[in-house]
């Protein structure tokens, strides 16, 4: 078996969400750790949303566990009753070594996946999401990356370069890789109008923390101008050694 | 109540058929570990911790008894807020002990019914709801107070006394708040106990410069025990509900972060930081007037301490905050109720029913009713004093049996108590503290300890009625 990325997938369990169309497949060859989350107001102690409500949320997460399962997906889960939610999210993604964390959105079959590279730090991690998540499937991977002024065209492929190779040490076929530069236009924009011609996003996590991407202001402009499933993938964490 | 053995998982039923819930497996910093990969968040960190004790305590001991307090013992007042906040550290610093051991929401309650078993966890658990509710009603009562004042300031005059109406007001308001509001009061709250420190601060620095003769005026020089010795430790007894915030603290202690450490830290923190503002405020207060004149003032006699110190400014300074001090506190207390509710509720002493959360806003619209309704009928009783004692008779005797109960695990030390925290000076402290609980409540007024006794006698009853053959001893 290779090594299976670990992948967060958050799901408000008891507001409806669900786990999308085809995000089971797309987590096929991926360690799922499953979030089950509820976030409750503070006049409310979690154990009294727990007493109430663990059984119900517990059936969904029965139900999406085998769904992932079926997918072909290695699952872990839980459920947590929290008053704030990105604590919690931030916590899991530490604890279970989760290199990517996933905005949930429906996609149909996967065959281009468009992965936004911001610059050397944190390529191995990247990688390592790409290679497990996706270099099983056969789809094409396009490296992009949204050059600054300073940057020449040499640097923008010598990091690009180097992704790629990076890739094709973990096993994926380097003819599936392809490369894509774009200038003159705000990252963030660049990537959700690029992102639109593909079916899926890996990109890295912005700063100061997942919060702000899961929540805040990029990701909502990512995940809900593209519509479909994002792969975020979360830096080293600082002095914890990795499996 | 016979002895059972600690380490059994709570069991037994009550009337309705219910049992206690599961305990959950296990506890870390970061959460509270139920079976089947259930994790309940804690969320609350120092910072907030310490904004419940203080927020809590504050509105009282300085925006509403001051005025009471001279009026009973003189310049002495100083020392009976002195005594109140050292029987409040002897409790304080056992029920940290018991808070590491056993971070589990519901407080003193659950340290009580887990050490000593189910009938005193009745008694003390009924108690401690209704002690909220007494000290909710009387928070709001000082806030009519408080209100009124507003209202005489800005020269409005009224044809009859607005106090109890403002009070029922915001007790309703408060109530539906926190039933339909899903809006983050947490930080608002540590704003506002930033903001009340920092212009008690303020003012209480120059009100101790004045009363020193800095600015060269004359305070009022007075006998210290003008009133006696007696009266000293009465009012000690009185004003003993300023201090009941630091088992708020306790009561969430199941959402407490890292509660090893920040337990301990937020209650004996909470108690240090209000003791010396209170007893700095009677200081103040009673340097500038006399004790004679500011028992004449009555609920807002720090309005005219400010106004006799800074003029207008100060008085409306005073006075916005005395409204923002007894809001936080009736809020917070009135939230803890409920957590009181619920903890019960879980171990089957009340019904199922009523810690359930409603779908809408995910509140425990019930249980906030249950601390809501009768906080109602105690306000519009209006009767501050009487309203105070009995809040402080129902804590004192949960501090009390906090401290038996910590001698008790201690003595027989179960396998399951492993407190990160030890009380220092064990057997003295956790003594002292008992003894000291129950000893002031024989220094309140009669009708406060009748009242507290018919309210403890009731809870017991009810146990036996309803939940006879609950069994809580055990297990965390």
């Amino acid at each position: 078996m290779t090594d299976r990325p670990s992948i967060l997938v958050p799901i408000r369990v008891l507001e409806g969400e669900s786990v999308p169309e085809g995000v089971p497949e797309l987590l096929a060859h991926a360690h799922v750790v499953l979030l089950g989350y509820h976030v409750i107001p503070e006049q409310t102690a979690p154990g009294q949303a727990q007493m109430q409500f663990e059984e119900r949320a517990n059936d969904r997460i029965d139900e999406y566990e085998e769904i992932f399962e079926d997918a072909g997906a290695t699952v872990e889960r839980r459920l947590v009753f929290t008053h704030d939610g990105q604590r919690t999210l931030d916590r899991m993604t530490t604890e279970h070594d989760c290199l990517a964390v996933l905005v949930p959105n429906a996609t149909g079959e996967i065959e281009d996946v468009l992965v936004a590279i911001r610059g050397a730090v944190g390529v191995d991690r990247l990688a390592r999401v790409v290679a497990g998540v996706f270099g099983p499937m056969g789809v094409t991977v396009t490296l992009y990356h949204v050059a600054d002024e300073a940057e020449t065209d040499q640097d923008v492929q010598t990091l690009l370069d180097g992704a790629t190779q990076r890739l094709t040490d973990l096993g994926m076929d380097a003819a599936s890789i392809e490369t894509r530069i774009e200038r003159e236009q705000d990252a963030l924009d660049a990537i959700v109008d690029s992102a639109e011609a593909y079916d899926a996003v890996v990109m890295g996590e912005s700063d100061p923390s997942l919060v702000t991407f899961v929540f805040g202001m990029p990701a909502a402009q990512v995940a809900d101008r593209f519509l479909g499933p994002v792969l975020v993938v979360q830096r080293e964490p600082a002095p914890e050694s990795e499996e | 109540m016979a002895e059972q053995p600690v380490d059994v998982e709570p069991g037994g039923q009550n009337v309705a058929g219910e049992t206690p819930a599961a305990e959950p497996e296990a506890v870390t910093d970061d959460t509270t570990v139920h079976d089947e990969d259930v994790e309940l968040e804690r969320t609350i960190g120092l910072t907030g911790g310490l904004a419940i004790g203080i927020g809590t305590m504050i509105g009282a001991g300085i925006f509403v008894f001051p005025g009471l307090a001279a009026d009973n013992a003189g310049l002495a007042a100083t020392l009976s807020f002195a005594i109140g906040g050292l029987i409040a550290l002897l409790v304080a610093l056992p029920t940290s002990e018991l808070a590491t051991a056993m971070p589990r929401s519901g407080g003193g309650y659950y340290f009580i019914s887990r050490g000593m078993g189910t009938g005193y966890g009745a008694i003390v658990g009924l108690g401690l709801w209704l002690g909220l509710v007494f000290a909710s009603a009387f928070y709001l009562v000082g806030l009519g107070h408080y209100a009124s004042a507003v209202f005489a300031e800005l020269g409005v005059g009224l044809p009859f006394s607005p106090v109890i109406g403002i009070g029922l007001l915001f007790g309703v308001a408060l109530t539906a708040l926190s039933i339909g509001g899903t809006e983050n009061t947490a930080k608002l709250q540590n704003v506002v106990v930033g903001i009340l420190l920092v212009v008690l601060t303020a003012f209480l620095s120059y009100g101790v410069l004045d009363a020193l003769g800095v600015f060269g005026r004359s305070s009022a020089p007075e006998t210290f025990f003008s009133r006696g010795y007696f009266p000293v430790l009465s009012t000690a007894a009185l004003v003993f509900t300023s201090y009941l915030g630091f088992a708020q603290v306790a009561t969430v202690a199941g959402e407490i972060k890292q509660p090893g450490r920040n337990l301990p830290l937020a209650m004996v923190g909470s108690v240090l930081v209000v003791t010396v503002f209170y007893v700095v405020t009677i200081f103040v207060a009673t340097s500038a007037f006399g004790a004679d004149t500011l028992g004449q003032f009555g609920e807002t006699a720090m309005v005219e301490v400010a106004r006799d110190l800074l003029g207008l400014p100060g008085a409306i300074a005073i006075l916005c905050a005395g409204l923002l001090a007894t809001f936080s506190s009736a809020n917070a207390s009135i939230l803890s109720a409920s957590r009181a509710v619920y903890a019960l509720s879980r171990d089957a002493l009340l019904p199922r029913k009523a810690s359930e959360v409603n779908l809408r806003y995910g509140t425990p619209h019930v249980a906030l009713l249950a601390a809501g309704g009768p906080i109602l009928v105690l306000v519009a009783t209006g009767q501050v004093e009487l309203l105070a004692e009995v809040a402080s008779f129902l804590h004192l005797v949960m501090y009390g049996l906090i401290c038996v109960a910590l001698i008790v695990l201690r003595r027989r030390d179960p396998e399951w108590y492993s407190p990160s925290y030890r009380v220092p000076g064990y057997p003295v402290v956790p003594g002292v503290g008992a003894l000291a609980s129950f000893g002031l409540i024989a220094f309140m007024q009669l009708r406060s300890i009748g009242i507290g006794i018919l309210v403890m006698i009731l809870s017991y009853l009810w146990y036996r009625y309803y939940a006879g053959d609950v069994i809580l001893k055990g297990d965390i």
